[in-house]
């Protein structure tokens, strides 16, 4: 099987049966990193679609030896900042005002269980820039230094951001209060701290 | 082993009580966090990531369609390799000073303080080369104002400062007359540098970034070249005829960000 970066190298040259396998590739992921945030699946279609024309747009400057994964997650980022500028939005008001109360899950692949669902609204909850790395990491498949070339970071603060994330998410799950590192939990521990 | 590892294994299912494990986390506490409580995060996590979504052969019908639309000069422009684009921006603006500005140099240029000419070269054309940078290269997009807003603003104000300070005796002598002609002059040498920038920009709906950068860099363009061409230093004519290009042509570019908006 091609990498991804010879299928770019292929679709660059010319070979556009390679601009399908990328899309089949990476529309799913990009639909998710999209769907959590927005109002509505066509939305989050329209913004997948828009990375694509700018991954056509920009396939001249695809230098070899450079991974495709950042790249195209960090267009795909800035089009969703985009978006959420132009509406005048938050990722925070879209998440703590809209999406738990009735949240846009993302295409439908497959059932999901309650642990599932636990998790996702788990995920919801935490501060968007926590959720982000984290998101990218699990779900994108981008390694941490990935992660922090696609998110404009250095790896440490990136890593730091998705520990915060996980001892709030595992407090979360858990129904417990963190142990360190001073991230509130939703419900309060019995001693009443944080 | 490292995270990435880790977790691929979480997700496999296959995360073995290795030495290798063990080692990794004695080093990266966060992903000792994964492990916490019979591996109930990393498991979590992990059957979030499996949850597999087929992609969409409607979608890629769709985005055919819109790749098809993809013909024709401005296309063929906008996906001109970054480094072409930013040559041919920055030349064309180079191009404006170097005719408008330097083959027909003010009257008074003899005297023009070289100190001053150095600096404010110096200032202007770095500014006009980090407006097409920070424009046309891709990077990661933050906030509005913390990305491009000083910048925007730092570039309006720098001729409205020289506008207090003429830079020869004769200069401070003339009146406000001729700001038009000058304004005309400016805007008409830096209309091929905006007309490059707008066949350059890559989205279908112009952004804020591009409208504050771009505004930025003509304003700047046309303010360095009419600097080095008109000899009027009267602060009237100065602030009419020259500092106002930067404010007009931010006001074009939020014009045509609005058209492009109501096309989309």
């Amino acid at each position: 099987m091609r990498t991804d970066e010879e299928l770019m190298a292929a679709y660059i040259s010319g070979e556009k049966a390679a601009f399908r396998e990328l899309f089949q590739r990476y529309s799913p992921l990009l639909l998710r990193a999209m769907a959590r945030d927005l109002r509505s699946p066509e939305e989050a279609n329209d913004l997948v679609q828009q990375t694509f024309l700018h991954l056509h747009r920009s396939r001249l400057d695809f230098e070899p030896g450079r991974k495709l994964k950042p790249w195209i997650f960090t267009i795909a980022l800035n089009l969703k900042r985009e978006y959420f500028r132009r509406s005048k939005r938050r990722y925070e008001t879209s998440l703590e005002d809209d999406r738990i109360a009735e949240p846009y899950e993302g295409p439908r692949g497959q059932e999901k269980s309650d642990a599932a669902r636990e998790t996702e609204r788990a995920l919801s909850a935490l501060p968007p820039d926590h959720r982000e790395v984290i998101e990218l990491h699990w779900f994108g498949g981008l390694s941490f230094p990935e992660v922090a070339e696609a998110v404009g970071s250095t790896v440490a603060a990136v890593k730091v951001r998705a520990h915060r994330g996980y001892v709030a998410l595992r407090a979360r799950l858990g129904d417990e209060a963190p142990e360190h590192d001073g991230i509130p939990a939703t419900k309060p521990s019995p001693e009443g701290s944080h | 082993m490292d995270c990435a590892e880790i977790r691929d294994a979480f997700v496999n299912g296959t995360v073995p009580p290795s030495p290798a494990v063990h080692a990794h986390l004695e080093t990266c506490s966060h992903c000792r966090e994964l492990f916490e409580h019979d591996a109930e995060l990393g498991r979590s996590l992990a059957s979030q990531a499996t949850l597999a979504v087929p992609p969409s052969e409607e979608l890629f019908g769709e985005l055919e369609t819109r790749l098809a639309d993809e013909t024709g000069l401005r296309a063929w422009l906008r996906s001109r390799p970054t480094r072409l684009r930013f040559l041919l921006v920055a030349l064309t603006a180079l191009c404006a000073v170097a005719v408008g500005g330097w083959l027909n140099r003010r009257s008074d240029f003899a005297a023009y303080p070289d100190a001053r000419l150095m600096v404010l070269l110096g200032l202007y054309l770095l500014g006009i080369l980090l407006a097409f940078e920070k424009e046309l290269f891709l990077s990661v997009r933050r906030a509005a104002f913390a990305d491009y807003g000083w910048f925007l603003l730092g570039a309006l104000a720098l001729p409205f400062v020289l506008a207090l300070a003429p830079a020869t005796d004769a200069s401070r002598a003339a009146g406000p007359e001729g700001a038009l002609g000058c304004f005309s002059y400016g805007a008409l040498l830096t209309l091929p540098t905006a007309a490059l920038l707008w066949a350059f920009d890559r989205d279908d709906e112009l952004s804020l970034r591009t409208v504050c950068l771009s505004a930025a860099a003509l304003g700047l363009s046309a303010n360095l070249l009419l600097e080095l061409h008109c000899s009027n230093g009267n602060f009237r004519h100065v602030l009419l005829g020259h500092a106002s290009l930067g404010v007009a042509w931010l006001i074009a570019w939020a014009l045509t960000r609005r058209i492009s908006r109501a096309r989309v």
